[in-house]
């Protein structure tokens, strides 16, 4: 119906009668209903934040994320001061830290008072290139050698977490949508074909589907890693994750959209398409499964956090992204001892993350239904 | 009875009693750790009566089930040092003094050339079904079982003397002689091998079925030791239970037969964590600790009624490794490794280049929480009688490992940050560790992140255990590790590490003839040294040993950790050492009992 909808009134427009408003795009329409909902904008602000912060990641970062400072391991996050001990302002400042032990060997965290490092904007970091293209030095923020700022602490090799969080946001947040991406072309074809073709070769699509769907998730995900050889750099074994959650994660979609292109494919426009000769092919693509789109934008949305959550579990146990390129799951998987919770409970903040980021991504597919489903609207 | 050395899997050591058999300990180290509570506990031990010491139990962790009861075939360590308790051999290490002394023999001579041995058999003990042990069951152990081809028994190399078999022959019901092919100094300690009753497994060795007898489906009741305690129930993944063994023969100084304890309980907790929470729940009486560990468990020791030991080096070695594999693969006619990485490997400069790079002082700082020694030599300081400190000491040095590098010829030539050898080739290689062990994965991190600011492009990949040591000693495809070996005080049984031939010779497996000049050398220390009755100069030639490994750095050593358990105030005779482990003397340990 929405191709019609848009088709018609464009051919209208041409003619004498220019109606009074012009009736809102069912694009925009979804956009106006998803900006009145509070925790719809709540997850598009904090997805938007996380994004960018991932695609600048470079320049908001103090460090590199495999810079150790292995004399500074466990550090305590910093605390940022403005007024120094004489009550004098200082604009923001932080001390040195001293790690020193008591009697039992823990770590007790001080500050040596005797020299404050003003923190920097616009200061300066290792070289690196932004966006991949530029030679760049700057970053947001920092403190002048030998001085360094942990603004959320330190871990076992004395890394900064707030940095390798920023870096490992970029596994995070591309290994969703690249997945998706895959698996749902996957999805709509099979999907698309296997409805509009019926017969033999639904029933062999279908069957196939079900044979994947049948696996359990879990441990499909592990004997494909299992089955991919070791020597592996980092991009490689990236690409395989995602690779592998594309194979596991497209026959849910396939099923619901093969129902849906089975019932399309009765109506009278398709019919129509028919009549006129037009290649079957051509006829998924066009005109079934751009029907089929609204509910596989939502379904991509409320999907997306298994992936996330996929990715955190393979690093996890150490079989995803690999030290030292940083990802949510492996900066967990150190924080998987009860010893290490109990004394440095910083180590959890990419658990915190992951939560931000799946809990956003669910309101949104949450809003993004709400938006798109007429029923919902009034 | 683990005499090779084996590749070590985890830091997960278990508390107690799994090496009975060998070492020397540092007695001040232990006096200085031990604390006042259990000072008290001491005197306390001398006023109770023998009598108030029977009873009770103990409950140690396990990290996972044992996969047999057999003895002979069992491989793991988690298996044999719960089943060893079980059985006993002829001589057994004294857990504080280490020296050689009699269990089931009583005494033993020899002629002058050392070749011919007669143990003369203690008469008093008894099989659990109550049969009388004696001198078929020692023949039976040895000709029937280790030398048995069609058995897989990981004892039958340690018996293997240049090849030949020690002959076994009874001499009466209680003297067994043993007729050696050549002089072998380690004999008596290696006569620790546990003895098996001929009269339960004779039938099942004629039938061939050997190999599936004892297995972890057999009624309890059926395992016939002679150890102090024997199996009294298994329940799969959640406990093994053994029984005081009432005809065991050793008795305390008043005549009282041992051992003291009613029940040892093993819980099998699966990973250290949960044993350390189990352990402070009190569900447990003993733990070993990781260095990490200490901050939680010290502060807790007089409100939970425990103390923590620290009783030195331990005996299992890090080391990172590289390939050095010149041979030829018979199947394919072509070399197991690649030109170019052998190049570098078999190149002392870089790997004397990877030793300064090697952050000692900072892995037992963080990883260790500074409780570990820097390991320079193949033998742990804690193995006093052989170790020795005039080796080579590499010390962490970026710069000096930079020269070292350029003077070789290993230059960034293209300025892209990464080094090219002579022939332009990039230093690029694989680093693999064993995935399940977080120390070591740490290690492995900061020897990548130091060896990258050298200009080495180095992978780093954390390997499932046994794909890498199927690597290590069977495909030959791998560039560069870092593993660990369990050790002894007797640097012998590490022969088939040193040996060139050896298949644990990681660097360059089973070569035909020693491929270099040093390593030709080692093979003649072994051979020698184990002919050599004068400890003194046995000593010596172990020493030379030492130093050539140091000079020619084909293991390069990092740490060794502190062997530190905590352990409730309840136990009385408790001697813990660095090799014994807390429970070496189990069958004197006693509860003391309150007021």
């Amino acid at each position: 119906m929405r191709i019609l909808h848009k088709k018609i009134p464009a051919q209208i427009s041409n003619g004498v009668n220019k109606p009074k408003h012009r009736s809102k795009s069912q694009f925009r329409v979804a956009l106006s209903h998803l900006k009145k909902s509070r925790l719809s904008r709540f997850s598009i602000f904090a997805l938007f934040t996380l994004y960018t912060l991932a695609l600048f990641a470079d320049f908001f970062v103090p460090y590199a994320y495999d810079d150790e400072e292995r004399l500074l391991s466990y550090a305590a996050p910093a605390r940022v001061h403005i007024i120094d001990d004489s009550g004098k302002f200082r604009g923001p400042f932080i001390y040195d830290t001293i790690i020193e032990f008591d009697e039992y060997r823990r770590k007790i965290y001080k500050e040596d008072k005797s020299r404050i490092h003003r923190i920097k904007f616009f200061a300066r970091r290792q070289r690196y290139k932004f966006l991949g293209l530029f030679d760049a030095d700057r970053c947001l923020f920092g403190v002048d050698k030998p001085a360094r700022i942990y603004l959320w602490g330190a871990d076992i090799r004395g890394r900064d977490i707030f940095s390798r969080i920023i870096y490992g946001s970029r596994i995070s947040s591309t290994i969703g949508l690249i997945g998706v991406s895959i698996s749902f072309f996957i999805g709509l074809m099979i999907g698309g074909i296997s409805g509009f073709y019926g017969g033999k070769v639904d029933n062999f699509l279908m069957r196939l589907t079900e044979m994947i769907m049948m696996i359990p998730g879990f441990y499909l995900m592990l004997v494909l890693r299992e089955r991919f050889s070791t020597n592996l750099n980092s991009a490689q074994i990236y690409l395989m994750i995602v690779f592998i959650f594309a194979f596991i994660g497209w026959a849910g979609l396939a099923r619901v959209i093969r129902g849906m292109s089975m019932s399309l494919r009765e109506r009278e426009y398709v019919l129509a398409a028919r009549a006129l000769g037009i290649s079957n092919i051509k006829i998924i693509v066009r005109h079934i499964l751009p029907h089929c789109t609204s509910y596989a934008i939502v379904a991509a949305a409320l999907s997306i956090p298994s992936y996330i959550l996929g990715e955190a579990t393979l690093s996890l146990l150490g079989l995803g992204i690999q030290d030292p390129i940083p990802s949510w799951g492996n900066m967990l998987s150190e924080a998987l001892g009860i010893v290490q919770i109990g004394f440095y409970p910083w180590i959890l903040l990419p658990g915190v993350f992951i939560f931000i980021m799946v809990m956003s991504f669910n309101l949104l597919g949450d809003g993004l239904r709400d938006a798109l489903d007429p029923m919902f609207r009034s | 009875m683990q005499q090779r050395y084996l590749l070590r899997n985890n830091n997960y050591t278990l508390p107690f009693y799994l090496i009975v058999k060998l070492t020397k300990p540092i007695l001040f180290l232990i006096f200085l750790f031990l604390s006042v509570n259990s000072l008290s506990a001491a005197e306390l031990a001398a006023s109770c009566t023998s009598k108030e010491r029977y009873g009770g139990h103990i409950i140690w962790a396990a990290s996972s089930d044992p996969r047999s009861f057999n003895l002979i075939i069992a491989k793991e360590a988690s298996t044999t040092s719960i089943i060893g308790i079980m059985f006993e051999g002829l001589t057994e290490t004294d857990g504080v003094t280490l020296e050689i002394k009699p269990a089931l023999a009583q005494s033993w001579s020899y002629d002058q050339n050392g070749l011919i041995w007669e143990f003369k058999l203690r008469r008093d003990v008894f099989w659990s079904d109550g049969e009388r042990f004696n001198a078929d069951d020692v023949v039976f152990t040895f000709n029937s079982l280790i030398y048995n081809d069609q058995i897989p028994s990981s004892a039958r190399d340690i018996f293997t003397i240049e090849g030949k078999k020690i002959e076994v022959e009874k001499i009466d019901d209680f003297t067994v002689r043993f007729t050696l092919p050549k002089k072998f100094v380690p004999f008596l300690r290696s006569m620790s091998q546990e003895i098996l009753p001929q009269h339960v497994l004779k039938d099942s060795v004629d039938a061939g079925k050997f190999s599936f007898t004892w297995g972890t489906d057999t009624d309890p009741q059926k395992i016939i030791g002679t150890g102090p305690f024997l199996l009294s129930e298994y329940l799969p993944g959640e406990k093994v239970v053994l029984l005081r063994n009432p005809r065991y023969y050793k008795k305390d100084r008043e005549g009282n037969r041992l051992p003291y304890l009613e029940k040892i309980i093993f819980l099998i907790v699966g990973n250290q964590d949960a044993a350390l929470l189990r352990f402070l729940d009190n569900e447990l009486d003993s733990y070993g600790l990781r260095g990490k560990d200490y901050p939680l468990l010290k502060p807790k020791e007089k409100e939970r009624d425990f103390t923590v030991y620290n009783v030195g080096p331990t005996f299992s070695s890090n080391f990172i490794v590289f390939n050095q594999n010149r041979g030829i693969s018979p199947t394919t006619n072509m070399p197991y490794y690649q030109e170019n990485k052998l190049r570098w490997f078999t190149d002392l400069n870089f790997r004397r280049a990877v030793a300064h790079a090697i952050d000692k002082k900072m892995i037992i700082q963080i990883l260790m929480n500074g409780f570990g020694t820097s390991q320079n030599s193949p033998v742990s300081p804690s193995a006093e009688n052989f170790y020795t400190k005039d080796v080579v000491i590499y010390d962490y040095d970026l710069d000096k490992a930079r020269n070292i590098l350029a003077e070789a010829g290993y230059r960034d030539r293209d300025g892209d940050g990464i080094l090219e050898d002579v022939q332009g080739e990039k230093i690029e290689f694989n680093l693999f560790t064993a995935a399940e062990d977080d120390i070591r994965i740490q290690i492995s991190a900061m020897i990548r992140n130091d060896l990258k600011e050298l200009g080495m492009k180095v992978n780093f990949l954390p390997l499932e255990f046994n794909s890498l040591v199927q690597r290590l000693v069977s495909t030959y495809d791998w560039d560069a590790v870092v593993i660990g070996l369990t050790g002894g005080i007797e640097p012998h049984f590490g022969k088939n590490v040193w040996n060139s031939k050896g298949r644990l010779h990681m660097w360059y497996p089973a070569q035909d003839n020693p491929a270099t000049a040093w390593e030709e050398r080692i093979d003649e220390i072994f051979d020698l040294a184990a002919q050599e009755f004068n400890q003194r100069r046995r000593k010596k030639l172990y020493d030379e040993w030492q130093r050539l490994v140091s000079e020619n750095l084909p293991l390069i050593y990092t740490v060794l950790g502190d062997s530190m358990f905590a352990v409730r105030n309840k136990f009385g005779n408790f001697k813990p050492t660095s090799f014994g482990g807390p429970f070496h003397n189990i069958e004197e340990i006693y509860i003391i009992p309150k007021d």
